[in-house]
């Protein structure tokens, strides 16, 4: 398997973000809903610590 | 045959020697870029939730469109200090206007450890806390710590955000757990016997506390389970290699260190090389001032450390004052690109010991004698180690009232004892000495006399 870039990788995690965004929309679940904003924090730390310019919390982007 | 093989790390994870390369590696001119984009964000964050630095922008006449540079944001945003903190939070307990987010963000309260008076509270939201752990692991996967490793945690919980930001990281890391609160010294020792960790987190002088307790059980602890010792909270085995050497020949195990200020984050990680700590440029942003005259200072010159956080977002802390005094060095032979300390903190605007653990700061202690009938403003604070443990006996005259009586002079001396302990929770030998026996200055009296030997003071207290 080769290696990926971290351009890549910084697009493969947006998109993740905006398919969890998504995903959110509507929630009527407390539970799944937790799950979702967990995992955009993680996936924004992520983004952070690849050195991406990006809000302070995820939540921020939420519109 | 199993169909899939469990791993925690995939083989390029595993074989990093860096926790992030890509960050702890970064260029200076793209850091620097970062540090303005964020520090931009935060600015307005602070601006748009936090109604104490709406407050202090306004007094300040400063809006977050204002800052455009570096040098912007260092000459103009208003530097913070703990005390405003303090003293807003006990008029609007738990946290007043320095919370930043609505109170159901806030996942854990936890509190700085009070030495320097009274405790400051700090609220973290779920991520501060997750980013907080993280800080700790880059100096510990640097050490060649790893998953499988199993941390025990030598103290008592409590409140204290040092160490319960351990455990996030622990967690965070992927290893085991194991808490030894609750129990005393040779509890811990049985406990390290019984369950075998690989990894001490304590506060260094503990750690040492564990071996000569250790000894007396006839326990070696250089033939234990452990492995490594990570340490913080106080002058460790970066910032004395005294220490080290003591902590790393007790355990025979690598010690390590960072450098954490509860309020912000365990914000500087220990260098690989062992003598110094490297400021974690994702979670914070950190430079230098003169504290006489609130300049910055070069590189390499001593100054004190100016933090700012954009980890902690539930209570935001911009230019904040830590009182450290640290040499900051741009580059080292580790690979960090990362400010380092060399090191670590070298002292302190108000001067700090740890006596048993406990950091006192000489102004708590002169604030406190103060308040005592019968006590003169003739006093020193004087510093001996005794084993493996700083001493500190205040010395004082006793005043004119009571100068003629002297079964008065030992009830001052109580009562200073009482109220010190009440307050920093560390008992201190209180001594009363003649009328007239101490000496006077002209100028500036001076109240500390260091009697330890050299290599176990910080660098600018020698």
């Amino acid at each position: 398997m080769t290696a990926m870039s971290n351009e890549d990788r910084v697009a493969r995690i947006r998109e993740a973000r905006r398919l969890i965004v998504a995903a959110m929309q509507g929630c009527d679940s407390p539970q799944i809903e937790t799950m979702l904003r967990s995992a955009d924090m993680e996936l924004h730390w992520a983004l952070w610590n690849l050195g991406e310019a990006v809000s302070l919390r995820p939540e921020l982007d939420y519109g | 045959m199993p169909s899939a093989q469990l791993s925690v790390y995939g083989q390029g994870a595993r074989d990093s020697l860096f926790w992030n390369k890509a960050t702890e590696t970064m260029p200076r001119a793209r850091l620097d870029a970062l540090h303005l984009h964020r520090l931009r964000a935060l600015v307005q964050y602070a601006w748009d939730y936090s109604p104490f630095y709406r407050s202090k922008f306004d007094q300040a006449g400063l809006k977050p469109g204002d800052i455009r540079t570096l040098a912007d944001y260092k000459t103009r945003m208003p530097l913070i200090d703990k005390s405003e903190f303090i003293a807003l939070q006990a008029e609007q307990p738990p946290y007043g206007p320095t919370l930043a987010l609505p109170l159901e963000f806030v996942a854990h309260h936890s509190e700085t450890s009070g030495t320097t008076g009274v405790p400051l509270g700090i609220p973290f939201s779920t991520y501060d806390t997750v980013r907080y752990g993280e800080s700790w692991v880059y100096g510990m996967w640097a050490l060649g710590i790893r998953p499988g490793d199993s941390f025990y945690f030598a103290f008592g919980w409590g409140n204290f955000a040092g160490f319960w930001s351990a455990y996030w990281a622990a967690r965070r890391l992927g290893c085991r757990v194991i808490s030894g609160g609750g129990l005393d010294t040779r509890g811990h020792i049985q406990t390290i016997q019984r369950l075998r960790p690989t990894v001490l987190i304590s506060t260094p002088t503990f750690a040492l506390r564990m071996a000569a307790v250790a000894a007396e059980m006839g326990v070696d602890l250089a033939q234990s389970s452990i492995r490594y010792t990570y340490h913080a909270g106080e002058p460790g085995p970066t910032a004395l290699p005294a220490m080290r050497e003591q902590l790393e020949r007790a355990w025979g195990a690598k010690a390590g260190e960072l450098l954490g200020i509860a309020e912000i984050d365990a914000m500087a990680p220990g260098c690989p090389n062992g003598d110094g700590v490297h400021v974690n440029e994702m979670n914070v942003f950190a430079w230098s001032i003169d504290p006489k005259t609130g300049q910055e200072v070069a590189d390499g010159e001593i100054g004190e450390n100016i933090v700012t956080s954009y980890v902690n977002s539930a209570q935001p802390l911009l230019n904040y004052r830590t009182h450290d005094l640290v040499r900051r060095r741009a580059a080292c032979s580790c690979g960090r690109t990362w400010t380092k300390f060399e090191g670590a903190v070298l002292g302190r605007t108000d001067f700090m010991v740890t006596v048993r653990g406990t950091n006192v700061y000489q102004t708590a202690v002169e604030n406190l004698l103060a308040q005592v009938p019968g006590i003169s403003m003739h006093y020193e604070l004087v510093l001996t180690r005794e084993g493996d443990n700083d001493v500190m006996t205040v010395r004082f005259e006793p005043d004119k009232a009571i100068a003629a009586e002297r079964e008065l002079w030992n009830k001052a001396a109580a009562e200073a004892a009482e109220r010190i302990h009440r307050a920093l929770h560390v008992r201190l030998e209180i001594k009363p000495v003649a009328p007239e026996s101490l000496p006077r200055y002209e100028l500036k009296t001076k109240r500390i006399i260091d009697q330890r030997p050299k290599e176990f003071r910080r660098a600018l207290d020698r």
